[in-house]
């Protein structure tokens, strides 16, 4: 494993243990040392991926490696991101452990930096790294959505059980829960939007066809549909609280079955 | 140098002899110029609150005289027997004195524990004291260490942390469902005392609009226009309900006011999340089954105070960890003002070596021969001040070294005879 990869988990480790340490005391501990912590690993995970791409010369986002680096540096991303706007530290823990199992892969997967690709354009080769990291950047902030929706649903719980205790402290409030959830699922259907318009455009440009109705583009289609049906009905029916919740974890669910689902029928083809 | 404190609390004594022992914002002033007139105390600074009032200053002549001539101050002020406030008035000097106000700053002295008034009226105190020109060395760096100490104990402790009164309580459970609550709209049902405060509370903290309905119109109207809001029938309140966030509910009727079918079917129409429903009446107002109606919270009294009592709880063991840091503190700053004592003591046995020295090249100058006028600067700026340095330099340490055992007194006397400043 490279050296950059044990500075990564290590790094990722020490923010995990200390953020759902921190969900059930009452006193912030080690909150400088997971800040450090984490400013060595996303330092080492951004230069890892950067000298992947100089090494190979191309967008690092080819096989399960660079894939799964690239999203869970999206989901550091789109934590902080939201850290950022609503100062919900609690956040972390329900994101990072996804973050330290999906940078383990990577760092074990075997090393694929001598996969190409041969484009027969350069649109071609910008336009399917841009479909890719788009989709990956999606599921991130789908994945952030999910996270904020099951902070909601646990705080509704402590609410509703009358449970005062130090999870309710450490939460948010039930409208930044909402907050995080919603604007998290807009900007992952603004990335999916115009990840499937690159995809469509990569297709036409390479096979000359836009549609080939595989099972990705339909299963792709089809998660684009239920987003935009959950978006509409907060927008426009003022839909929010619990069912809301309820939604943007159980949309997310459906996605990554049916992505597992598509993986294997994809093979199966 | 001693720190001394007199001063009496709720604790030691009577609401009615802390009245008469306040200071007044008018009186302050005069009182500050009169305690310094006296000639045993060299610095003075008057904390007075409704709970409590302390006198602090720093004395060179002894600490009993000094405490006793403040608490003569206390009593001849405001024109009292002077044996009246034997009981209840305490006396602390030095490590104790400097341990109570930190204690009283950090509000852990207080009646409810961590409450945050007392730091800003220390706060307060000291800047009068300062405007009357009654702060020197010693009390400035005693209150510097005071407001450093008390914003530690803020923020490393949960002292000041959980709210413990019922009204906070309400404000805080709003903020954990709303987060912010300017725009969110409180619905008052019933307009006692109790529902007013909890109300007034929520528009403190924040809360956009207050619609108040009551059984009697126009203490209804009252309130409302009280609180620039709007007032509504009692009859036909359940139309405003779905435009409510928060329902406060404090009427002496005996039965539900707000009923779990109406309830329902009222919120049905609202799509914008949660409604937090606080019932402060007994026997309670709110049907409990609107607790189960879907993004509805209802909190009854039992459950305000419940938190309430853990939050006290809560502040109870925090204080036993603020206490720890104060007595950190203090022997800290008992250390640091004992190098202050020190501190006029270096600079005479410098100040005095140096004449020595500076006589002696005077003295002996012609037996020094022809020197031209830069090296007689040279000797003056540069070989006298070296010299004076490397003499003084294991008195100084003799002299610290005294100081943080405790006994500078004596050490300075003796440097004082071997070179001869008596």
């Amino acid at each position: 494993m490279e050296i950059l990869w044990i500075i990564v988990l290590l790094g990722y480790a020490v923010c995990v243990a200390q953020s759902i340490f921190a969900l059930t005391t009452k006193r912030p501990v080690m909150r400088k040392t997971a800040l450090v912590a984490l400013a060595l690993a996303l330092g080492a995970h951004t230069s890892w991926l950067v000298i992947r791409g100089i090494r190979t010369g191309r967008c690092p986002l080819v096989g399960t490696q660079e894939m799964c680096a690239f999203l869970s540096w999206g989901l550091v991303l789109s934590t902080l991101i939201a850290y950022r706007w609503y100062h919900a530290t609690a956040l972390k823990a329900f994101i990072f452990p996804i973050v330290l199992v999906l940078a383990a892969i990577a760092a074990i997967s075997p090393d694929a930096a001598d996969q190409t690709q041969e484009f027969s354009n350069t649109l071609q080769s910008f336009l399917l790294p841009a479909h890719v990291g788009l989709l990956l950047l999606a599921y991130a902030s789908f994945f952030v959505s999910f996270g904020a929706g099951v902070m909601y649903i646990i705080q509704e719980r402590e609410l509703k059980h009358k449970r005062f205790g130090t999870i309710f402290y450490r939460l948010p409030s039930l409208d930044t829960c909402d907050a995080i959830s919603s604007r998290s699922m807009a900007i992952g259907f603004v990335f999916m939007t115009l990840g499937i318009v690159g995809g469509l455009w990569y297709s036409y440009s390479r096979y000359h066809i836009y549609w080939q109705a595989g099972p990705l583009e339909i299963f792709s289609v089809v998660t684009w549909l239920l987003y935009l049906i959950i978006i509409q009905s907060r927008i426009n029916a003022g839909w929010g609280g619990r069912a809301a919740a309820l939604a943007s974890i159980l949309s997310f669910i459906i996605v990554i079955c049916s992505l597992v689902g598509v993986h294997y029928l994809g093979h199966a083809f | 140098m001693n720190i001394i404190l007199v001063g009496l609390s709720h604790k030691t004594a009577p609401l009615e002899m802390r009245e008469r022992l306040a200071f007044g914002e008018s009186l302050l002033s005069d009182a500050l110029a009169r305690l310094i007139d006296k000639e045993l105390l060299d610095e003075g600074l008057i904390v007075s609150t409704c709970n409590r009032v302390e006198l602090i200053a720093s004395t060179p002549s002894g600490a009993d005289q000094g405490l006793d001539c403040l608490a003569d101050f206390l009593s001849d002020f405001h024109h009292l027997p002077p044996n009246t406030l034997n009981g209840h008035v305490y006396k602390h000097a030095d490590a104790s004195a400097i341990k109570h106000l930190f204690r009283v700053a950090s509000s852990l002295d207080s009646m409810i524990v961590g409450e945050s008034q007392i730091l800003g009226q220390v706060k307060e105190a000291y800047q009068h004291a300062i405007d009357a020109g009654t702060i020197g060395r010693v009390l400035s760096q005693l209150m510097h260490r005071t407001l450093s100490v008390a914003k530690r104990i803020r923020t490393e402790t949960g002292v000041a942390q959980n709210p413990v009164s019922v009204s906070s309580v309400a404000v805080e459970l709003a903020k954990k469902i709303f987060q912010d609550l300017s725009d969110k709209t409180v619905l008052l049902v019933g307009a006692g005392e109790m529902g007013e405060l909890a109300a007034r509370s929520l528009i403190d903290a924040g809360a956009k609009k207050l619609i108040v309905t009551n059984r009697s119109a126009d203490r209804a109207e009252e309130i409302a226009k009280k609180y620039s809001g709007g007032a509504v029938d009692f009859e036909s309140f359940y139309s405003v309900l779905p435009s409510a966030d928060i329902v406060l509910c404090s009427t002496g009727a005996p039965e539900h006011v707000i009923r779990r079918a109406e309830t329902q079917r009222a919120l049905k129409p609202r799509k914008k999340g949660p409604v937090l429903f606080i019932d402060i009446s007994v026997p309670r107002n709110i049907d409990p089954g609107v607790a189960d109606l879907e993004n509805a919270f209802l909190f009854d009294v039992d459950d305000l105070d419940s938190v309430v009592q853990t939050n006290i709880r809560e502040r109870q063991t925090e204080a036993a960890r603020a206490e720890s840091i104060i007595d950190f503190e203090v022997q800290n700053f008992v250390q640091q003002l004992r190098a202050l004592d020190i501190g006029p003591s270096v600079i005479e046995v410098k100040e005095l070596l140096s004449q020595i020295v500076t006589s002696e090249f005077r003295r002996n100058r012609k037996r020094l021969g022809d020197l031209s006028p830069e090296q007689e600067t040279a000797i003056e700026n540069v070989l006298i001040p070296a010299l004076v340095n490397k003499l003084s330099h294991p008195m100084i340490v003799h002299l610290r070294n005294a100081a943080s055992d405790g006994k500078p007194a004596q050490t300075v006397d003796d440097l004082r005879k071997m070179i001869r400043i008596d």
